[in-house]
């Protein structure tokens, strides 16, 4: 569990960043979120890890407060951290060594090294790679192997800042089935992210803006309200706005609705209504 | 991309020895490389040859590393022909090309040329976290005067890793510069400087973005003071004591004579 009490911090000599922030995330848990640009989402994960310290309030990491420089190695651990730009933090110069630096770091015998980094690369599906200089890898690859550094330390939280930001819509199916994989494992994950699309597997959205937390839910019931989303600048997926608008034009449809999938579902059932008025009509008659 | 003297994975005996044997005779080398003449070059020459097929490396790609650094060859040979006094052979104005100057220019141009091709075998049959390790360790010592030999190994090992991505970078920023209509191919000195402001200052503010970034990612990975391991533990097998005793013994009689 992840406890983040009252949080507030503001960079020297300027306007607060985040104001009075309260939030819990369980270790199972997969959350999203989003928030317009500057809403301060990297300044409030970046207090996950203790890369940044709260001004006010308190963060505590499974019990261990990230102000107490003794728990920094325990709670660098515990939550593992992917950027945005894959190539600014590979360390290695070749897959398998890039691996190996979290672990290293931890200062583990060498042959507990070798054995966690053949597993981390065999979960991710870099196995074949292991030799190769990182900057031969795609963008994909080389955030999967960001990810098998992070696995590597037997990370209980994983915290990813927009990772599938400059990735074609394969690789990143890809990382998202991944994290998929790993939160049903019991890994918690907290994903920033812009993308509308990649937020359909949270079970939590938050929602950000001017440094505060403004929304907090399942994600569907957030991205229906579609109005108070653009109110701060956000769109909803595609899907969910025609699902809205629809409605709004008087058309009987649920707007929780995120996946085509589901919205195929719905206006299926309602074409199939409005075919057989009678039908249904008759059939409701006879049930009364 | 291309990288000349990068890390090649092959099975050879050179692979298989301990990295600070390696480094402890590059070092060797490089010291008598500086201390002797014509035919205790070639001799070194002969040497490298020799050891750079028992690292399995192709001559081609072994040479190849040589090639960034040609213009520097040749101004180091220029500088030697027209600064070292001796029996003018050539007098062009007020200056002299001598005997002695070319001879100079030659063994040194040879000296650094060896010097590289020694540097070559080494990163090109150990790789960087070897390297990194070896330093760590020989380094050891430095803990006396308040550094850390971790530290420097890794700010070592960080260098090497991010030449091909500066190298990307710069061409990247080099395409962008021309698409804005920059002109890449003027002539004269002022415009060479200006050519390389206009690369230069993007790199380098790219740069700074960049350690930002590495830091927060080191950091968030668990880089701190304490002891690193690595996927392996070094060990000195006999033929390790064997080849350090050799060089550093060849490298003693240099030195004497
Ligand atoms: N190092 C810094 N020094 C000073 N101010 C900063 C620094 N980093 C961020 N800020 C400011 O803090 C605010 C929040 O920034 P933050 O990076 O957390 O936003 P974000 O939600 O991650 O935005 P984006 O969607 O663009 O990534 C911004 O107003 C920004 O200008
Ligand atoms: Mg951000």
């Amino acid at each position: 569990m992840i406890c983040i009490q009252n949080l507030s911090f503001s960079y020297p000599d300027q306007e607060p960043v985040l104001k009075n922030i309260d939030l819990n995330i369980a270790e199972g848990d997969y959350i999203a979120v989003i928030g317009p640009n500057g809403s301060g989402k990297t300044t409030l994960i970046k207090h996950l890890n203790a890369l940044l310290l709260p001004s006010a309030g308190e963060v505590l990491v499974d019990g261990l407060s990230t102000s107490n420089p003794k728990n920094l190695p325990e709670i660098r651990r515990r939550v593992g951290m992917i950027f945005q730009n894959p190539d600014n933090q590979i360390v290695g110069m070749s897959v398998e060594e890039d691996v190996a630096f979290g672990p290293g770091n931890l200062g583990l015998p060498p042959k507990e090294v070798r054995k966690r980094v053949d597993e981390a690369l065999e979960k991710v599906g870099l196995t074949n790679y292991k030799s190769r200089p990182p900057y031969t890898l795609s963008g994909g690859q080389k955030q999967l192997l960001a990810i098998a550094g992070v696995l590597a330390m037997d990370s209980r939280y994983i915290v990813l800042d927009e990772p599938t930001a400059s990735l074609d819509p394969q690789s990143n199916y890809k990382v998202l089935n991944l994290l998929k994989k790993l939160n049903y494992e019991g890994i918690g994950i907290i994903h920033v992210t812009h993308n509308m699309d990649d937020l359909i597997i949270a079970n939590r959205l938050l929602v950000m803006d001017q440094g505060k937390l403004i929304t907090d839910g399942p994600a569907a019931d957030i991205l229906s309200q579609v109005e108070s989303l653009k109110a701060i600048g956000l769109t909803p997926p595609k899907v969910t706005e025609l699902m809205y608008c629809l409605n709004q034009r008087g058309a009987a449809v649920a707007t929780n609705i995120c996946t085509v999938e589901e919205a195929v579902e719905e206006i299926n059932s309602l074409l199939i209504k409005l075919q057989n008025p009678v039908d249904h009509n008759r059939r409701e008659t006879e049930h009364v | 991309m291309y990288n000349p003297g990068y890390y090649l994975d092959r099975q050879s005996p050179v692979h298989k020895l301990d990295p600070r044997t390696k480094i402890i005779t590059v070092i060797a080398l490089s010291i008598s490389i500086m201390q002797l003449d014509h035919t205790g070059l070639l001799i070194i020459a002969l040497l490298l040859l020799t050891c750079s097929q028992a690292a399995h490396i192709p001559v081609v790609s072994w040479l190849k590393t040589l090639q960034p650094i040609l213009p520097f060859f040749l101004f180091l040979f220029l500088i030697y022909i027209f600064t070292t006094p001796g029996d003018p052979l050539i007098t062009i104005g007020p200056i002299n090309i001598s005997d002695q100057g070319i001879y100079m220019g030659f063994t040194q141009v040879f000296r650094f040329i060896l010097l590289i091709l020694t540097a070559s075998i080494l990163t090109m049959s150990t790789s960087s976290a070897e390297i990194t390790m070896g330093l760590e360790r020989l380094l050891h010592p430095v803990k006396i005067i308040g550094l850390s030999s971790q530290d420097i190994a890794m700010m070592v090992s960080l260098a090497l890793r991010f030449v091909p991505t500066l190298i990307e970078e710069m061409n990247h920023i080099k395409e962008a510069q021309l698409s804005r209509n920059c002109n890449f191919n003027t002539r004269g000195i002022r415009g060479k400087i200006r050519n390389v402001t206009y690369l230069s200052l993007p790199l380098a503010v790219n740069l700074f973005r960049r350690c930002d970034e590495l830091v927060n990612a080191m950091e968030a990975r668990g880089y701190n003071k304490g002891p690193r391991t690595y996927m392996r533990d070094l060990a000195f097998a006999p033929i390790d004591f064997c080849i350090i005793s050799i060089f550093v013994a060849g490298t003693g009689l240099c030195l004497i004579l």
